[in-house]
């Protein structure tokens, strides 16, 4: 590059250092201070200096079983909901991929709970599941059943969570696969269907391994945004009946601004930050292995 | 034959999960409408069948009668549409000169910088007790000065480009947001001491936000652009017309549908945002998820004023669902999500 085109080019710095510097001041440099203060403890209620206690916040927090059992709850919310997700996403593309009778309608509003307020859509769940006055329950002594106690049974909980994070995320996994069906190759699919392989068959050995990369990254896209939920646990349950649903984020802030313990509620986001990255990275280890095998 | 054995299958699991979708949205639209005794009496579906609709909901909301509702909804509306376009616009002048410019950036540049980020705040505020404001303050400029400078040296190393600047505007959305949210809210009490009033202020939202979109508006956007041709631009630069001037008025313009896209996320993603929302502000500047979570425990069973409040969340976000399924249907979204 000559001299003249590289002072031309100091332009650049001009449309990109805004940004930098913004993501730079607000997400990254406070991290710098939340760090120091969880080694301290550090309370606003009732409000105590500062004192620097080493990583005796952090080892609290490994000790406490408050911690594994918000951990173990948000894994067991996230996995089963992914899965779900995952299979149910992936079929309905494949149904709306190949035009099934009023594909058209379907498009745009099984887009819309995407795009809801998670808020909002649980406060419709609190509806619903609603022991006397819901309409599940409605259904439920239709059938014989009789009143379910969705919301003050632990089990009953923790499905009624998976149900609405399969309610509102699946349209987002359906619309990353539609994208990633409508972008293969038409001419293997011809040429499979006239050397009659069976539907299944080329699902099976064509579609599914094609996609597989795409699955990928989708899976993991919802993986690290379900491993962050608070809010549909926030209004629906509030982390009860206890602390039986209780979410890590919903377990960082209760911690922070019930007990106004600040060094605590740093010191977990940290440990948070270190949980996603460690598994973050083994599942794209394995993710990469199982692709390398199929391709 | 076993085709359409699949096909069968396939449109009911559509149909289903279309009255799945819709069945929800559909419950709480009525509600909206119903007086108390068709909720407190067990579930009723059907408008004039099952009960008679009223507007006295909606009546009681805009009257005020239990709280404030006219503040977060102006509070949300101002919040989300500014911070939607600061960081669209910040976003697309950053993917702009990603697809346009080659950045180098020298990996030990970068670990120079935090180095002395790190440990000159720890030092400024840990030993000499400094305000942590200034602290992060001074830091943030000497570490940014000496890195930048560093950077120009043939420092050993490998070098990273602009695939690796993108992945560092994505990759704030892989932290866990309570880690990002609640660091700034001790930043932000911190400033209040000062004088400068950050939480539960416009200004302090606005910034959060601005900085919460931009991952996605600077990748979506470097999508988008990538798919403008170059020789417009190249035209325009021989009659050296100035790069501001051809981004403003040759290159955004172009990219109009990308940019009506990626705003439309941005804003539904801001709109919905909560927990920012929760840490960041105490009153005034409550924004509508927060009413809504607060609905669950202030109103208990009064679901057709909880309905009301809900609907005013959703009847935006239809609106942007539909533009965007238009586009998709155009193709310009499975392009761009590649």
């Amino acid at each position: 590059m000559t001299a003249a085109a590289a002072r031309r080019d100091r332009i650049k710095h001009a449309f990109l250092w805004p940004a930098f510097l913004l993501v730079l001041l607000i997400s990254l440099f406070p991290l710098i201070y939340a760090l120091t203060v969880s080694f301290q403890t550090m309370r606003i209620v009732p409000p105590t200096p500062p004192r620097f206690v080493g990583v005796q916040n952090y080892a609290e927090i490994l000790q406490s079983a408050r911690f594994w059992g918000s951990m173990w709850t948000t894994a067991v919310i996230t996995v089963l909901s992914v899965i779900l997700q995952y299979v149910l996403g992936f079929a309905l593309a494949l149904a709306l991929h190949h035009n099934v009778p009023g594909s058209s309608l379907y498009r745009v509003t099984f887009l819309l709970p995407m795009f809801l307020a998670p808020v909002g859509v649980a406060l419709i769940a609190r509806m619903i599941f609603h022991p006397y006055l819901g309409p599940v329950n409605d259904l439920m002594r239709a059938i014989g059943v009789g009143n379910v106690p969705f919301l003050t049974e632990p089990n009953l909980a923790m499905a009624v969570l998976i149900i609405v994070e399969v309610w509102q995320w699946t349209p987002f996994v359906t619309l990353l696969m539609l994208a990633g069906l409508q972008s293969l190759p038409q001419e293997v699919f011809e040429a499979a269907r006239v050397d009659n392989i069976s539907a299944w068959r080329r699902f099976r050995d064509i579609t599914f391994p094609m996609l597989l990369p795409i699955s990928v990254a989708v899976v993991f896209i919802r993986l690290i945004e379900g491993f962050k939920v608070i809010d549909t646990v926030f209004v629906l349950t509030g982390g009860g009946p206890g602390i039986s649903t209780e979410t890590l984020t919903l377990f960082a802030y209760n911690e922070g601004f019930k007990k106004f313990n600040i060094g605590m509620t740093s010191a977990l986001s940290f440990t948070f930050l270190v949980v996603v990255v460690v598994f973050g990275t083994i599942y794209l280890a394995l993710a990469q292995r199982l692709t390398r095998r199929y391709a | 034959m076993e085709g359409r054995g699949y096909r069968r299958t396939g449109l009911v699991l559509a149909l289903l999960w279309f009255f799945l979708s819709i069945f929800p949205l559909y419950f709480v639209l009525v509600t909206a409408f119903k007086p108390p005794l068709a909720v407190s009496q067990g579930p009723t579906y059907i408008p004039w069948v099952d009960f008679q609709p009223t507007l006295q909901a909606f009546r009681d909301a805009f009257a005020g009668l239990r709280g404030d509702f006219w503040a977060p909804i102006v509070s949300s509306v101002l919040v989300s549409i500014t911070a939607t376009a600061l960081a669209v616009l910040l976003g697309a002048m950053a993917a702009y000169a990603l697809v346009r410019f080659e950045f180098r950036i020298r990996l030990l540049a970068g670990v120079i910088f935090a180095i002395i980020a790190i440990g000159g705040f720890l030092l400024l505020h840990g030993l000499w007790g400094m305000r942590v404001p200034y602290a992060l303050g001074i830091v943030l400029v000497v570490a940014l000065v000496v890195s930048v400078l560093a950077n120009r040296l043939p420092l050993p190393g490998p070098v990273m480009g602009n695939d690796d600047v993108t992945f560092w505007f994505v990759s704030q959305r892989i932290f866990p947001p309570i880690v990002s949210a609640f660091a700034l809210y001790l930043l932000y009490t911190e400033v209040n001491k000062l004088g400068l009033r950050l939480t539960d202020s416009f200004p302090g939202l606005v910034l959060a936000y601005t900085a919460f979109g931009l991952p996605f508006a600077v990748w979506l956007m470097r999508d988008f652009l990538a798919t403008v041709p170059v020789e417009v631009e190249e035209a325009a630069l021989v009659d050296n017309i100035g790069r501001f001037r051809i981004f403003f008025g040759v290159v955004l313009p172009m990219a109009r549908p990308g940019l009506v896209a990626t705003s439309m996320i941005v804003l539904a993603f801001i709109w919905n945002e909560f927990l920012f929302a929760l840490l960041l502000t105490s009153g005034k500047w409550q924004t509508l998820p927060i009413l809504l979570a607060g609905q669950n425990s202030s109103r208990g069973d009064e679901w057709w004023a909880i309905a009301v409040a809900a609907l005013f969340s959703i009847a935006p976000m239809v609106v942007v669902a539909t533009i965007l399924g238009r586009m998709m249907r155009s193709g310009l979204l499975t392009g761009s999500i590649k």
